[in-house]
């Protein structure tokens, strides 16, 4: 098993060495990330101030739910103008970093998370969201609660890849994410559900606090309304919904939620290809075994033949 | 190994072996050409009988004969989606190799996973009770990949 | 008027290509006349096939298996129609299974001991084959992926545990395995080559 980390590695790493205290020296690096995500980190004017820019596909329905306050709040001074050709640029100073290694370290590991904090402003939204609602129904009982209270808050739309995107639902009790999956071959789909079906049964099984998983081929009740939802009835997107309920709902289990909810596709597809990889080497090994079993029924003149003609060796059978 | 694998196994066995009793026959078609009767299906009268073993009705052998060729197709046990899955991609994987298997049909015949197909030529240069030991290793040994391969998902 | 225009759509499909000329050739060897390869069948019809089973069934009832046995053996529906064909091999599957497994290899020694109980063996392999060959049409082509419709309810559900039919082909499986054990591979070799199917 595998959990995946939250940041961007390769930037961590190049800032942790620039941070210790090596000389300055120009960097010119494009990183890619996760689902279409791209880094371009330079040192555009001098050696000593680190540029790092990053895109996201999706920034503009990020900024719609309130990205920008999100960096702001995290990035605050080193928030630098943005990169013709990119959505959002930080800028630290080499000469103007914190003292201890400590600090340091931490202040590498801030900026690659970069991607993770810029895809937490709509959880986060969705939380505060959930907060107020609560705070509004607890004044009513289930069956006076005004229609809005009880529905709940707009549906918030991310597509963070093409044909893919993540939803979220705020509402008194619950908030719920839903990711749509495309699965281009019937393997993956059939792969997948198997996946699912162990989170399902993780949570019937042993741990019972496990956010609720749904998994359906078309789209849920939730996302109805929602444009841009399509339902091409081939079973082809995937769309798994997890239930948050009030204890994943605290603020301060909030980052902790917000972290490994984003990393659920990149893990649940790397699985996936694991499992396909692990299947083609099997296959491979036990197509070698075959073989060697069809060779034996050759008589061992045959054999002799072979191995001079061939130019190979052949290792003789069953004597 | 289970109670009813044991005389499934026997009967392709004994089957095979009686089957496996062929002959060089130039096509009478075709001048100058030797092709496996049983593909050609040109002359009637060198076709034989087709029989079928089966265990259920999710796993059967049809063996095909004729005086030249014999055609074994399998159909592997598959239980469910994954199994089906893995039987496609494992079977799949064995016919995309069809060239070092020499008596590896390139295409299965409809309705089954994956076909055999044993000339005159291969019994002529290989010693027959080894090939029939070969097709039943293979059966048993897909049956068991294919579970061990579905036991590694769950 | 130029040859060209004659064409319809029909002719100018290319369906022409796919007609094996052989076949139209008189004396070519796929119009081989295979019934000429045995002397003609007497057709039994499907209330022959009826009555026999009643007999049989009596046999049966009567403590005689190996007369019952030998009773529908003895007349193979070589000729007839498929109707006639399947009552008699639901006949014989139907002895089969009334014979306690203990019971077969003696009854089989018995049987091949007589005079002509090598050609009874022959016809009870070749009716083995085709209780085993006439199972699964059905069900068979039905692939698992189809039915996966909508999430998990289906995960459970295992197709193709068909509990009779699996026990129809062990009983035949192991009736195989004592037929090969008493007349020898030369009884498959037999159903093989004879022309005379059932």
């Amino acid at each position: 098993m595998l959990l995946l980390d939250y940041q961007n590695v390769l930037i961590q790493s190049v800032l942790t060495e620039r941070f210790s205290g090596a000389p300055p020296a120009s960097i010119d690096q494009t990183v890619s990330d996760f689902d279409g995500v791209t880094f371009h980190i330079s040192t555009p004017e001098t050696k000593t101030q680190i540029l790092l820019s990053i895109q996201i596909r999706c920034f503009q329905d990020l900024v719609q739910y309130g990205a920008e306050e999100v960096l702001q709040r995290e990035y605050g001074q080193y928030v630098a103008p943005v990169e013709p050709g990119f959505d959002f640029s930080v800028m630290v100073d080499l000469e103007n970093i914190p003292e201890t290694k400590e600090e340091r370290d931490a202040l590498a590991l801030k900026f690659a998370l970069l991607k993770r904090n810029a895809m937490a402003a709509p959880f986060e939204q969705a939380y505060q969201e959930h907060y107020q609602l609560r705070e509004e129904a607890s004044k009513f009982t289930s069956e006076e609660a005004p229609q809005g209270v009880q529905e709940g808050g707009q549906v918030k739309a991310i597509h963070y890849r093409e044909e893919e995107a993540i939803y979220l639902k705020a509402s008194h009790d619950r908030v719920t994410v839903i990711f749509s999956t495309v699965f281009r071959e019937e393997t993956d789909r059939v792969f997948g559900k198997v996946f699912i079906q162990e989170f399902v049964d993780a949570r019937r099984r042993a741990i019972q606090n496990a956010p609720q998983v749904l998994f359906r081929n078309d789209p849920p009740l939730e996302l109805q309304d929602v444009p841009g939802v399509r339902n091409t009835g081939t079973g082809e997107i995937g769309y798994v919904t997890f239930v948050l309920f009030p204890r994943h709902l605290t603020p301060q289990r909030m980052a902790d939620v917000i972290s490994h909810i984003q990393t659920f596709r990149d893990y649940f597809h790397y699985h996936i290809k694991a499992s396909k990889a692990y299947i083609h080497s099997r296959m491979r090994k036990r197509t070698a075994d075959f073989l060697q079993v069809l060779r034996r029924a050759r008589p061992e003149n045959e054999e002799k033949e072979r191995k001079t003609a061939s130019g190979r060796t052949f290792k003789v059978q069953g004597n | 190994m289970s109670q009813s694998l044991r005389p499934y196994l026997q009967c392709v066995r004994s089957s095979l072996t009686a089957a496996l009793t062929l002959s060089n026959f130039a096509s009478q078609t075709a001048e100058r050409h030797n092709v496996p009767e049983i593909e050609a299906q040109s002359s009637p009268e060198v076709l034989l009988t087709p029989l079928t073993i089966a265990r259920n009705e999710n796993e059967r052998v049809l063996i095909e004969p004729s005086i030249n060729s014999v055609r074994i197709s399998i159909k592997i046990k598959q239980a469910d989606e994954i199994e089906h899955i893995l039987v496609h991609k494992f079977t799949r994987f064995l016919t995309q190799r069809a060239e070092s298997f020499f008596i590896l049909r390139r295409k299965p015949i409809k309705g089954y996973d994956i076909t055999f197909l044993i000339t005159n030529f291969h019994t002529e240069e290989m010693l027959k009770h080894k090939l029939v030991d070969f097709i039943i290793q293979f059966m048993e040994e897909v049956d068991k990949e294919i579970s061990e391969m579905k036991l590694f998902f769950d | 008027m130029s040859i060209i225009q004659q064409h319809t759509s029909a002719t100018l499909s290319d369906a022409w290509r796919t007609i094996n000329i052989d076949a139209l050739t008189e004396d070519s060897s796929l119009n081989f006349d295979t019934s000429t390869l045995h002397p003609p069948q007497p057709e039994i019809s499907e209330a022959e096939v009826r009555q026999l089973a009643g007999q049989v069934r009596q046999l049966l009832r009567g403590g005689d298996p190996e007369g019952a046995l030998r009773g529908c053996l003895e007349t193979p529906v070589y000729n007839g129609e498929d109707a006639a064909k399947d009552a008699h091999m639901q006949t014989i599957i139907e002895v089969l299974q009334s014979i306690k497994a203990s019971d077969m290899s003696p009854l089989l020694k018995s049987i091949y001991g007589t005079e002509g109980g090598s050609e009874c063996l022959d016809v009870l392999m070749k009716y083995i084959y085709k209780g085993m060959a006439a199972v699964h049409p059905g069900n068979a082509s039905r692939s698992p992926t189809k039915d996966a419709s909508q999430g998990f309810s289906q995960v459970g559900g295992r197709p193709g545990a068909n509990e009779p039919a699996t026990a129809a082909m062990s009983v035949l499986l192991s009736w195989h395995e004592k037929v090969v054990e008493v007349a020898g591979l030369g009884c498959i070799g037999r159903t093989m080559t004879d022309c005379r199917r059932v």
